[in-house]
């Protein structure tokens, strides 16, 4: 079974770092990016099955990845978590418009992350 | 009187007689100058008696003319002497002593009850005037308020309005008193007329509402209290509101809400790198013994990366609430930097930045907390090689301008510069420059640290200039030691 893609975006690097070893050491194909700019473009050209992305980052926000995401044909469909230090940064209506799947609170677990991917991913099968 | 009467007749009659004898004298002894004189005597004669006659006339008519007008006085007067008051049956004639005095004493009585108004209506003019100068100081003391005061009838028809409601609702009071609220207040203020009316409606003690008005093309917010005015019968009769700019308290609301969200971010963020890797240690995920360093290493410095950061939120807080330990002296600029230059070289050489001291100046002391303006010289310091890239260069210059008795430090780099539309904020709490998030990473505090060291703990200046992609000059200013001496004299 091909490897399942997941697009890492944060700009700490620490985090980056981190979540991929955790990802590739349960057998996913991890690549990453440090912006909001960069991670569209990776999006676009690699087609990840998930997209775990920090809300705060320079440049472009998180939740501006994820509604330009939503805006492309192409990467519309694709389930996307979103990471976060600040408390109530985004309402359930706005989760429910943009189609985030998940949002986690930073510090989070990285077995934490790891189970909501292979649950967004299971269920994405299933309705498939 | 009448013997002066007498006597004027009397030489007039004698002149008169002589003035004829003479002349017929004169006529027999055939005397023309006899006769002439006899002529001319006559002449004065006739001339007085006349002007006498003509005076006494006068004086006769002007006694007559005041006796007519006294007289119907004393008619009364004695009619009412004679005949008596009516007493049910018409008047009676009476002339005895004894109701003389009754009525003189009625006239009496009357007379006292007369002075007793006269007082009670002197009592009330006070009294009116004691409340028209109560009213009109109530009137100044509410004119005066900052706070917008609006008073309406109960058909919502403006009774009162002071000169802080006239400004904010723009209208004129003295024009626009008795006219209906809502021709007055309209468009986008016209939510307040609605929060009065539904306030008045239903009748209850007071009601508060939040309103955001455009004023002077700001945003503004306001606190609104309506109470219900009620009369005797405790029916509501009127409204008055108060209206008090709450715009600063939300601001620095927002400032508090906005500083406890950028620090929970920022103490999360390395949290979240320690944790993370603490797990993945603790879980055995890492691998090998490169993968373990490198683990060990992020928690290392994550962990005083928090430190800092606590550190500088606890210093700023500090120095912001004045509950800081500050120890000035006079410390040499020139030692303080040389110390700091030690603790800097290494990462510089890390980055191959090249750093650049002056020589020394021999009088740069300044009276100042040696600690703190170390903490802003490494500050500096550490930015400028952080957002400078590898091969370029750090210099830190001293002057003292003896004219002004100021101290100034420099810092120039070679690095990335700041955007001009990001230079006002660069000394902000926990701002970034987002162009430059990429070069290094920060707290954002750093800069904040400098400028309340600088500006309100040693009462200096700093300031910024910078271009992007060319450098930036950080740099402060403060007053000499001999300088602080002086004042302190």
């Amino acid at each position: 079974m091909a490897e399942k893609k997941v697009l890492v975006v944060d700009d700490e690097i620490h985090i980056v770092h981190v979540v991929a070893i955790k990802l590739r050491n349960n057998g996913y194909e991890v690549i990453s990016a440090d912006n909001g700019i960069q991670a569209f473009e990776l999006a676009c050209e690699e087609m990840p099955d998930v997209i775990v992305t920090d809300f705060q980052m320079p440049g472009m926000t998180g939740l501006q990845l994820v509604e330009k995401l939503r805006q492309c044909e192409q990467t519309r469909d694709i389930p996307v978590i979103l990471l976060t230090a600040r408390n109530f940064v985004i309402s359930q209506q706005q989760q429910k418009e943009l189609q985030i799947s998940q949002c986690l609170s930073k510090p989070f677990s990285p077995k934490e992350l790891l189970a909501n991917i292979e649950d967004i991913l299971y269920r994405k099968v299933v309705n498939q | 009187m009448k013997l002066r009467t007498n006597s004027y007749a009397i030489v007039t009659a004698i002149v008169a007689c002589s003035l004829l004898v003479a002349g017929l004298m004169a006529w027999r002894s055939r005397h023309g100058a006899l006769c002439m004189f006899a002529y001319c005597v006559g002449a004065v004669g006739v001339i007085w008696l006349g002007w006498f006659w003509l005076k006494l006339a006068r004086a006769i008519t002007s006694i007559d003319r005041a006796l007519q007008a006294e007289l119907p006085e004393l008619d009364a007067r004695s009619s009412m002497l004679d005949s008596g008051f009516p007493q049910g049956g018409g008047p009676r004639r009476v002339s005895s002593i004894r109701y003389r005095e009754s009525v003189i004493n009625r006239i009496e009585s009357y007379s006292k009850l007369v002075e007793q108004f006269r007082n009670q209506i002197k009592d009330l003019q006070i009294q009116v005037k004691l409340s028209q100068r109560q009213k009109a100081n109530t009137e100044a003391i509410i004119y005066s308020l900052c706070d917008a005061v609006i008073v309406v009838d109960e058909s919502d028809r403006l009774l009162m309005a002071n000169q802080a409601a006239g400004k904010l609702f723009h209208f004129d009071f003295k024009s626009s008193q008795h006219k209906p609220i809502d021709e007055l207040i309209a468009g986008d203020k016209s939510k307040f007329v609605d929060f009065l009316r539904q306030t008045k409606y239903s009748q209850v003690e007071a009601t508060r509402h939040e309103i955001e008005f455009t004023q002077d093309e700001s945003s503004k917010i306001f606190d609104c209290i309506i109470s219900c005015v009620y009369d005797d019968r405790q029916q509501v009769c009127g409204a008055v509101a108060v209206l008090h700019d709450i715009t600063r308290e939300k601001q620095i609301q927002q400032a508090k809400t906005d500083f406890v969200s950028h620090v929970s971010h920022e103490l999360k963020t390395p949290l979240a790198s320690i944790m993370a890797c603490s797990e993945m240690l603790a879980d055995g995920e890492a691998d090998d013994e490169e993968t373990k360093k490198q683990f060990y290493s992020v928690i290392q410095n994550q962990a005083k990366r928090l430190s800092r950061l606590i550190e500088d939120i606890l210093n700023i807080s500090r120095i912001e609430s004045g509950l800081i330990k500050i120890e000035k002296q006079p410390v040499s600029l020139t030692i303080i930097i040389e110390e700091q230059l030690q603790m800097i070289k290494s990462y510089a050489q890390e980055k191959g930045i090249e750093i650049i001291a002056q020589t020394p100046i021999v009088y740069d002391q300044v009276y100042a907390d040696k600690d703190m303006i170390s903490q802003v010289i490494i500050n500096l310091l550490s930015n400028a090689v952080k957002y400078t890239r590898c091969g370029g260069s750090v210099k830190i210059d001293t002057a003292v301008n003896e004219t002004t008795g100021t101290a100034q430090v420099t810092v120039t780099d070679t690095g990335v510069g700041i955007p001009k539309n990001e230079i006002g904020h660069i000394f902000d709490k926990f701002y970034r420059v987002s162009a430059n998030n990429n070069q290094a990473k920060g707290t954002g505090l750093g800069l904040n640290l400098v400028k309340q060291i600088i500006e309100k703990v040693h009462h200096g200046r700093v300031f910024v200039i910078s271009e992007p992609g060319v450098g930036s000059t950080f740099g402060f200013e403060l007053p000499l030691a001999a300088t602080e001496a002086v004042e302190a004299v």
